[in-house]
């Protein structure tokens, strides 16, 4: 079924079936069930509470409850502007991400709302109706993308409509809900089908939660799906995975399948609100496009999408980033591709200076640079992708090291862990660079692999 | 626990968790994700294997500020005192 917002698509299952389940969360050691006629109730009566209050920007703290499922869904049929946010990460960082989105109020930990309440805005905007979620963009450093109820419902029919759940289906939902990837396909995706979402139980319990909730249906990112195929972690019910947020190699792909779960392999950008592209055959890196969206390729190669009903409405008061990357009505993804004749997209590598990191993060090399230069004064040195880590290649000896990683330690340290850099290549001469200066990275991550 | 018995327990954990470091020598200066190139996910099964271990939990937002295998010993000592 296709929705326009998140209310009217909990409305429509509580419709015909209002005890069935919609979301199923630990509680103890039990596990609890919400319907679906519960789960709209209480976002209809929470969507109440906050339109009659004065806040306008609701910055909700994710921590993957029920309760935060409820508070994203009412703040957004309220018509506040709601800025997702991760519990987890450095105070600093949440507080510089509530500034630049105007956050006037927070939802989550009572001790960390506390904390982080200086960083609010006393004098409310106006209300937007815009979910903003923090990415590392196509052209610039972090940022805000704002999407609609409407995009992001648009984006889960479309994954839907390549990838169909049924009401027999559990969803489990490992990822974090301020990543687009996680809220649309580890949760909207699930319930715009009528399928039960099973919320897992956080960080603690990724290596038993599919022992636990018993799902048939796991969205994941490489990272987390290398971590559960070693643990031998993949429940015996599951038949499909849906792997996005960044490249994934083969022989993982191939591990999975063999154990007889259908593995799908998505394409996607938070200005899109999540899915552009969804393998569904054989070759998981062949990629069917999805129904809302056209893609075509620059004369570079470079992937340009058109998707009227998902794109974004822009990066938040950010004009000149949005006018760079929405061009004519097509999305610059600053990804380069390939169609092949029966227009199936494949993803071939990276046009910007952006690093997909296998957590399904990124990083903007320019600025991670910049950071790391003031610790590595003088030093020639780039940043590199070493299966999707990020690690510093720099000129010098090995015998360095000691003292490169103490430099480069308070630099980096209130990144989050993923970011910070998985290991230090020594290169005995001068960094390659083209003629006009640019590194060639290409070349360095080379020597890393023969390394 | 000591300090240097709890960095002792935690080398212990971390050469069973990733095999490939048996041999690199850890100590309270080793940067975990720069020196042993133990990913987001590694780290969480250590952590995860610690706690069970000391019997003893660490705040999840804590975790993100453990940098050194040092810290990580701080983290723990600090809680079991």
């Amino acid at each position: 079924m296709r929705f326009d917002g998140f209310l009217s698509m909990l409305e429509y299952w509580a419709g015909r079936a209002p005890e069935a389940p919609a979301l199923r969360f630990a509680r103890g050691d039990a596990i609890e069930t919400m319907s679906r006629a519960a789960l709209a109730g209480r976002v209809r009566a929470r969507a109440d509470a906050l339109r009659a209050s004065d806040a306008a920007c609701i910055g909700i703290l994710c921590d993957g409850s029920a309760e935060n499922v409820v508070e994203i869904f009412a703040a957004a049929q309220a018509g506040l502007q709601a800025v997702m946010l991760d519990a987890g990460a450095s105070d600093a960082l949440l507080a510089e991400q509530i500034a630049a989105a105007d956050a006037d109020r927070l939802w989550g930990d009572p001790e960390l709302v506390e904390a982080l309440s200086p960083a609010l805005r006393r004098q409310p905007i106006a209300r937007t109706g815009d979910i903003l979620f923090f990415t590392s963009g196509t052209t610039h450093a972090a940022q805000a993308v704002a999407l609609t109820q409407a995009s992001l419902c648009a984006s889960a029919w479309n994954g839907g409509a390549l990838l169909p759940l049924s009401e027999a289906d559990t969803l489990l939902c490992l990822l974090p809900l301020n990543h687009v990837f996680g809220f649309v396909c580890g949760l909207l995706w699930g319930l715009s089908c009528g399928a039960c979402v099973a919320l897992g139980r956080g960080m603690r319990h990724y290596a038993d939660d599919c022992a636990f909730f018993r799902p048939t249906a796991l969205p994941a990112v490489t990272m987390l799906l290398a971590f559960l195929v070693r643990a031998g972690a993949l429940n015996g019910e599951l038949r499909l995975v849906l792997i996005g947020a960044g490249a994934c190699p083969r022989p993982l792909i191939d591990q999975v399948k063999a154990t007889g779960v259908r593995v799908s392999f998505g394409y996607g950008l938070t200005e899109t609100s999540s899915g552009v592209a969804l393998s569904l055959g054989d070759d998981p890196y062949a990629m069917t496009v999805c129904p809302e969206d056209a893609v075509t390729l620059a004369e570079d190669g470079e992937i340009l999408v058109s998707a009227p009903t998902c794109v974004m409405r822009g990066y938040y008061k950010a004009p000149e980033a949005t006018a760079a990357a929405l061009q004519g009505g097509l999305l610059h993804t600053g990804d380069l591709g390939r169609l092949d004749d029966q227009g199936r997209l494949f993803v071939t590598g990276r046009k910007k200076e952006i690093l997909v990191l296998r957590d399904g993060t990124k990083i903007f090399l320019p600025e991670y640079e910049a950071r790391l230069a003031a610790a590595l004064p003088g030093r020639d040195f780039a940043v590199i992708d070493r299966d999707g880590e990020p690690v510093l290649a720099i000129r010098g000896e090995p015998a360095e090291r000691a003292e490169i990683t103490a430099a480069i330690e308070p630099a980096t340290r209130d990144l989050p862990r993923g970011q910070r850099p998985a290991g230090i290549l020594f290169l005995d001469g001068p960094l390659p660079r083209t003629a006009t200066g640019k590194i060639k990275r290409w070349e360095i991550q080379q020597k890393a692999v023969e390394a | 626990m000591t300090r240097s018995e709890i960095l002792e327990a935690s080398k212990e954990i971390i050469y069973e968790s990733v095999p490939e470091l048996e041999g690199q020598p850890l100590d309270e200066s080793t940067v975990i994700n720069t020196d042993t190139g133990i990913d987001s996910m590694g780290f969480t099964l250590i952590m995860c294997r610690l706690e069970a271990r000391f019997d003893t939990k660490i705040p999840d937002r804590q975790w993100q500020k453990l940098n050194t295998l040092g810290d990580v010993v701080s983290a723990f000592e600090k809680r079991m005192a």
